[in-house]
């Protein structure tokens, strides 16, 4: 596929490996599955962003879009974002927050913190592997992120 | 000390000097009472005047002073009638015993004059005591006109006055109190210690506060005490004044008050808690309920999609109907967190047009009369106060509640009007020709999830109403049905006015 040349790479921040598998499945679908880093909760995230720990060998580059959830065990989705917009280096990349939670406190807050996108996850499997497909294709293929992203 | 030093004192405010203006007054209307004493007594006077005269005149004296002390008594303490008896009995007795009857004519004159003098004296001294025994008696009458329970004590704390106000309120006649120890007789409660009372009362001379008193049928009073001080010309404390309101009613419906308020301030921390626990609950049930169902759905159509060529019909049809289920928990879940967050967000209240929110509102249930035949009927409806989004709902829910509800009907009719409210009320009905319900049922048509009709025949979970019913509520409204099997159903909602 042409659009494989120039794949970016995806950070999934997600506790529940259903719904990790779930997701792999769907962007499996659309072939976008490769590049794919999950980490399972905050901490591992920020381990991820900052390469440190098992992540410390990494290579500098900043994923080309994180898709984030909000409940997390340890440190929660809310504070990994506002940690990645205050910090200059990742600020630029782009974060799209992929919740269960059609709350509006959440959504309010999120948007606070300069999320790119809000996108709450469909019950209905169809509309999930949609969602998922169109996140892939808009933010790891169709966007161009900014300087200093992974791209292939 | 007299009593009427004490009691005039707070009253006039100046120093009135009026001592002994009780305590003699007394003792002359005493003898004055019978005629007998008063004669008596000059009967007597004189006759001890005559012995004291015979005894002197042994020695050769002739004495007419004890005569005219005789005279002086009579007139003095009898009054004008006991005088002149006195006076004759002594000209008499003089005459006969110790001057000639041609030289008794001056001694005549100097006692009659003495007499006279004396009388008068003596009237004058008892019209000026019967006034001051009016003014006195006046006064202690004011005192005994007011509600308020005053008396005065010594500084040896022994009741020198007590008014009627005291004996309505404690049970005990001036008789019983007077002399009486006044913290003994009325086991005075003081609220604190009583050294700390007494020191701030005599350096300021006045004290206020809440003691508590025993009646003399027993039970306990609570009074609003205030103490004036009262000083002699030298700067000593002589007497207190205690004026006493009995306040055990009001101090009741103070604790009481006091009690409710503990109490409510205790409910709306403990409601504070459950809405508190209702949010976390709902904001758990969006995220964790929402979770599995989703897996579950996805999970069974990755399952449907693998194996759709093996499985036979009746294993597609179950996992159909595990899907169908599933989608259906997710729209309740929808429902039930939209319908939460109706009660927790806040009202924007503006002045709406109720027509241009049915005109809204058509706009948003227009996919739902497609191919349908309705006949609408949209009467004046008014201006009314109100969040506009939150009543467009209303309007949303119960025009779609009709459209779908006459589906089965080749002509639907609906209506949506304006009915007579009282003068605090605006009542705005929507009308139908549908199916309609049993008014046996009407109270459950507004519960949450509650639906009368089976679901095959008509879609939905069962929310829609129990939202209006929501939203109105918070306006301060009410939302009532009526309704005929197959005969159409109306439903009502009220708003305060504008």
């Amino acid at each position: 596929m042409e659009t494989m040349n120039k794949l970016g790479r995806i950070l999934l921040v997600e506790d529940d490996p259903k719904d990790v598998e779930l997701t792999l499945t769907a962007l499996e679908e659309y072939n976008l599955a490769n590049e794919v880093i999950v980490a399972r909760d905050g901490e591992e995230a920020l381990e991820y962003l900052y390469s440190r720990g098992k992540f410390k060998t990494r290579s500098s580059d900043n994923p080309a879009v994180v898709l984030l959830d909000l409940k997390l065990p340890k440190v929660d989705g809310l504070e990994v974002l506002k940690q990645i917009k205050s910090e200059e280096k990742l600020r630029m990349m782009p974060v799209v927050v992929l919740t269960s939670s059609k709350e509006e406190k959440d959504m309010v807050a999120s948007y606070k913190l300069g999320v790119s996108a809000y996108v709450v996850k469909p019950v209905d499997f169809h509309e999930f592997v949609n969602a998922i497909k169109e996140l892939g294709i808009f933010w790891a293929v169709i966007n161009e992120p900014p300087p200093g992203s992974v791209r292939k | 000390m007299s009593l009427g030093d004490v009691y005039l004192a707070p009253i006039n405010g100046a120093k009135c000097r009026s001592e002994g203006a009780m305590a003699r007054p007394k003792l002359q209307l005493r003898i004055a009472q019978s005629l007998v004493l008063r004669y008596g007594l000059a009967l007597l006077s004189v006759s001890v005047a005559l012995g004291g005269a015979l005894l002197i005149q042994r020695f050769q004296l002739r004495n007419i002073t004890l005569f005219l002390f005789a005279i002086a008594v009579a007139a003095w303490y009898g009054g004008t009638g006991a005088a002149v008896l006195a006076l004759l009995l002594s000209f008499i007795s003089f005459a006969h015993f110790f001057v000639e009857p041609s030289q008794s004519i001056p001694y005549f004159i100097l006692f009659a004059l003495f007499a006279w003098l004396v009388s008068w004296f003596s009237s004058v001294r008892r019209r000026v005591e019967a006034e001051l025994e009016i003014e006195v008696s006046e006064r202690s009458s004011l005192l005994n006109l007011t509600h308020d329970t005053i008396f005065v004590r010594d500084m040896s704390d022994s009741i020198r006055y007590w008014n009627r106000g005291a004996e309505e309120l404690y049970g005990w006649t001036p008789e019983q109190a007077i002399g009486k120890s006044s913290h003994e007789l009325l086991r005075t409660v003081f609220s604190s210690p009583l050294d700390d009372v007494q020191a701030e009362f005599l350096r300021t001379g006045r004290w206020e506060g809440e003691l508590k008193h025993t009646k003399a049928d027993g039970t306990q009073v609570i009074v609003a005490s205030r103490w004036s001080l009262r000083r002699d010309e030298r700067e000593q404390p002589i007497a207190v004044l205690e004026t006493n309101n009995d306040i055990t009613v009001r101090k009741r419906r103070e604790q009481e008050i006091q009690t409710l308020n503990q109490e409510l301030a205790k409910r709306s921390t403990e409601l504070e808690a459950i809405n508190k626990e209702l949010e976390a609950f709902a904001y758990s049930v969006s995220h964790d309920l929402r979770a599995p169902l989703r897996h579950m759905a996805g999970y069974t159509e990755l399952l449907q999609k693998k194996a759709s060529s093996t499985l036979d019909e009746k294993c597609s049809h179950y996992i159909l109907m595990t899907l169908d289920s599933a989608k259906r928990m997710g729209n309740l879940i929808d429902d039930l967190l939209a319908f939460s967050r109706i009660g927790r967000a806040e009202t924007q209240k503006t002045l709406c047009s109720m027509t241009q929110l049915v005109r809204e509102a058509l706009t948003e249930v227009r996919d739902d009369t497609e191919g349908r035949n309705i006949a609408w009927k949209i009467g004046a409806l008014p201006d009314f106060y109100g969040d506009r989004s939150m009543l467009r709902l209303v309007l949303v829910n119960l025009m779609s509640n009709a459209i779908k509800f006459t589906r089965t009907r080749p002509q639907a009719e609906i209506e949506v009007g304006c009915a007579d409210g009282n003068s605090n009320d605006l009542v705005v009905f929507v009308r139908d020709n549908g199916v309609g319900f049993d008014m046996k049922y009407v109270n459950k048509l507004f519960g949450v999830f509650q639906r009368l009709h089976d679901s095959d025949a008509f879609e939905g979970t069962g929310i829609g109403l129990a939202t209006a019913q929501r939203i109105i509520h918070r306006h301060g409204g009410k939302v009532w049905a009526e309704g005929v099997i197959d005969g159409g159903a109306t439903f009502y909602f009220s708003v305060p006015k504008p």
